[in-house]
């Protein structure tokens, strides 16, 4: 599965895999210890902001994570 | 693509549907996983994107997640003389919560779309059959609303086939998701087996 930012996809699929293997190994199985993902995540995340940004998607609410909330394009 | 200012006329016309789905062999667990990774699958081709916006846990240990997918597909011939184009690339806004206390997995998802005519709300609820915890039940409600054109009800019908036939695809495309995920799970375990097995028999030849 891909990115809406092309250059995001790799990003996507290494926090993906991670994700997927927190929540079914821990999260659906009660397990409350942290998530292992956040630095993936936030490499990932600030991929996808700009991307959308750059297409113009009207994203409604939505409060970005990360040190980059600020930048302008 | 029209601007907004040309179609807020008359109130919007809505079409709602309710739909249930039984899984009648996978626990909510299965399900739930499964829906997380929905996409890709065969039976939703028009999905060519899923990003991860924001993702949290609550202080009652509840997952958000706010994703956006992007869809594009084709539209009726007719659409061209509605809308302008025939191939049209949507955006959806989902933000869905999993309470793995409460077994509930809810998505609500609306469509952000550039010509704001036609809009698609949506809701998915994925519990544990309340008579068998071997059963998972979807519950699924879609609100139409479309500015500005008066839904006859030759369209109004065709939209509603349009989702159960929509509603018996996700049936299709989760069965297809827990098939991919069992499959990767023995295939890993494969693996695993023959890699113990190797060492062994390098032992056994050294003798």
């Amino acid at each position: 599965m891909n990115s809406v930012g092309e250059a995001c996809t790799d990003l996507k699929r290494e926090y993906d895999q991670c994700f997927n293997r927190w929540f079914a190994e821990k999260f659906l199985k009660g397990d409350r210890s942290g998530d292992p993902c956040t630095e993936t995540f936030r490499k990932y995340q600030r991929c996808v902001q700009k991307a959308i940004k750059e297409k113009d998607i009207p994203i409604d609410g939505v409060e970005f994570m990360g040190p980059n909330k600020d930048n302008s394009t | 693509m029209f601007a907004n200012g040309c179609f807020h006329l008359e109130p919007p016309d809505r079409s709602l549907t309710n739909l249930t789905v039984v899984f009648n062999s996978h626990p909510w667990e299965t399900v739930t996983n499964a829906a997380m990774q929905k996409y890709p699958n065969p039976m939703n081709p028009g999905v060519f994107g899923v990003d991860v916006l924001d993702r949290s846990v609550d202080t009652q240990g509840r997952l958000h997640s706010t994703r956006l997918l992007s869809t594009e597909w084709g539209l009726p011939a007719m659409a061209k003389s509605i809308i302008g184009v025939t191939r049209t690339c949507t955006y959806v806004q989902e933000h869905s919560v999993v309470d793995p206390k409460e077994k509930t997995f809810e998505l609500k998802s609306t469509n952000i779309s550039f010509t704001n005519l036609v809009s698609v709300d949506e809701k998915l609820t994925y519990k544990p059959h309340p008579q068998d915890p071997e059963k998972t039940v979807l519950t699924q409600e879609a609100l139409i609303s479309v500015k500005g054109v008066s839904l006859s009800s030759y369209l109004e019908s065709l939209m509603a086939k349009t989702i159960s036939v929509n509603a018996s695809k996700g049936r299709e495309a989760m069965e297809w998701v827990i098939r991919r995920l069992n499959t990767e799970i023995e295939e890993l375990a494969a693996t695993a087996r023959s890699s113990i097995r190797v060492p062994m028999a390098a032992a056994v030849a050294d003798k």
